[in-house]
This record gives structure tokens, sequence and C-alpha cells, in this order.
């Protein structure tokens, strides 16, 4: 098990910078596949954007001098991958309206979607906040992150992000007051 | 806060994703090969500094009184020189500096070898 610190000097030496790389997909791909997949909901883009998350940490490795954790660095690329692609989901889409139910029709038709109506309910609502406040409340309430480090992986305050997710919640609670 | 009382017991907080079976067990594998027909990432060379090679102050000193010693001692033997013609005596000074300067170094028993090992040595 290799720490920060080590990590970081591994990966900036040319004879060993592959090998520490593949280490780091070994330890934390799954976590960032489940960041992402909360995301973007969809396992073939799931997939697409871890991919490419790790590939831009490759090409970026020049760049990453241990002025942060592995998992921070990685996670913050992930997330901008994600919104991205969510962003350019949305301009090829068009926008959603508040009747549109797209998103749990498709998701009750996925076959990697467990969940039941109430579930597909809720990936529906979350879809509807804007991408920040989304971000927010995927990393809050199903990852339990706390303030201070969702802080260091959106460059944004503690005070913006306790805002964020109030809002979110209550939007969300909202949405499904209204449809019980 | 009560509305996320609410919500987690209206919704919960469990993952109703799931994953194709053994995606994780290839996905490094599959992640490495991508990287592989990726150039490696350019980690930029140190800029190359023009090697200065500092000395201890003490031996700036020292050359220093050497250097004054040797003019010393140069400027003691010809003290005495006699007026002759200002070519003659130009040149004859000028052979005179190099005895008065081998003058002074043999007086003072410190040869070029150990002034250049004395300043270039390293601390």
């Amino acid at each position: 098990m290799y720490s920060d610190e080590e990590l970081s000097v591994l990966l900036q030496k040319p004879d060993t910078q592959r090998k520490a790389f593949e280490y780091i997909v070994g330890q934390f791909s799954e976590q960032l596949y489940w960041m992402v997949r909360r995301m973007v909901l969809d396992h073939d883009d799931a997939n697409d954007v871890l991919q490419n998350t790790f590939l831009k940490a490759w090409n970026g490795l020049a760049s990453f001098q241990g002025q942060s954790k592995v998992t921070t660095w990685l996670s913050r690329i992930a997330i901008n991958e994600s919104i991205d692609f969510l962003r350019r989901q949305k301009n090829h889409g068009g926008v959603s309206t508040d009747e549109d139910m797209s998103i749990a029709n498709d998701l009750m038709a996925d076959t990697y979607f467990d969940g039941d109506e109430t579930q597909a309910l809720l990936q529906q609502a979350i879809a509807r906040l804007p991408d920040v406040q989304r971000t927010v409340f995927q990393l809050r309430y199903f990852e339990d992150k706390k303030y201070s480090e969702i802080s260091r992986l959106l460059n944004t305050s503690e005070g913006s992000l306790k805002a964020s997710y109030h809002i979110a919640v209550k939007k969300i609670s909202e949405f499904f007051k209204a449809y019980d | 806060m009560n509305e996320e009382k609410y919500l987690i017991e209206r919704v919960g907080k469990e993952n109703p994703f799931r994953v194709p079976e053994g995606y994780f067990d290839t996905l490094k594998a599959e992640v490495m090969a991508r990287v592989d027909v990726s150039p490696l990432p350019v980690i930029p060379a140190e800029k190359k500094k023009a090697k200065v090679v500092r000395l201890r102050p003490i031996y700036y000193a020292v050359a220093a009184s050497v250097c004054a010693l040797f003019i010393s001692v140069a400027a003691y033997v010809s003290f005495d020189r006699s007026s002759v013609d200002p070519t003659v005596q130009q040149a004859v000074a000028q052979q005179d500096s190099y005895d008065s300067f081998d003058a002074a170094a043999d007086y003072i028993m410190v040869d070029n070898e150990a002034i250049y090992a004395c300043l270039s040595s390293d601390y």
C-alpha cells in the first residue's frame, strides 16, 4: 500500500510512473466509477466517462505535484468529466420540462437499474437540479462526504455547499410531496 | 434538517445501480490498454542553471590577502628603481614586475597550485 507522498514521487519518474498509475487505477477505479455512475446514470456512459477520466489524469501527470491527495485529484477530474458529459447530453437532447419523466422511464427499462419506481423518480428529481446542486447532493446524500472534503473537490466554500445542499433537499422533497 | 429526514424516510439511500458481471475485473486492463497507446506524459526537465561555485567567505579573504601581499612585496622589491629610458624602463619594469611577483611568491612560499586548490575547493 503506497502513501500519497510515495505515489506522488513514483508518478513523476518516467521509470515508475506507469506502474504507479496502474496501481492507482486498481485502487480507485471502483470508487470513482460509482461517483460517475450516480451522475450520469447509464453504465456505458459511466464507463466512457471513467476511462476518459483516467486518460486525462495520465496525460496531466506532469501537473500533479502531490499538492493534493491522489483521490482528490482523480475525483476532481471525474466530477468535471461527468458535468461536461451531462452538459453535452443536455445540449443534444434539448431542455427537459417539469413534466418530463423520460429519465425515470429510461431507468425502469435499464438492465443495470435494480431500483423500484421510487428510486427511478428520485433520480428524475435529482436530474432536474442544476449541475453543481446535483453534484453536491450526490456527494453529500449518497456518499456522506463532509462539506470540507466537498469544498476541496469543487473548490467552493463550505457555506455555499451547505446552501446548495439544503436547496437540493428542499426541491427533491417538494417533488415527492407533489407526486404523493 | 427536517426535510433531509423526510427524504431519507421517503426514498432511502440505497444504490439501485448495477454493473455487468466481471466489469471491475477487466476495468484496469482496459484503462491501461488505452494509457499504453497514449504518448508518455512529458514531465518538464529541471532547468539547467549555470554552475556557480560558491566559496566560503574566508577563502575570498585569503585570496584577497594573498594578492595584497604579492602587490606589497612586489612594490617593496622594485621600490628603489633608478631612472632610465621610458621604453626600456617600461620593458624592465614589466620584467621587474614578473620578477617581483616571482620573488614575492617565493618569499611567502605559496605556489600557484596551492592558490588554485584553495580557491576551487568545495565546502
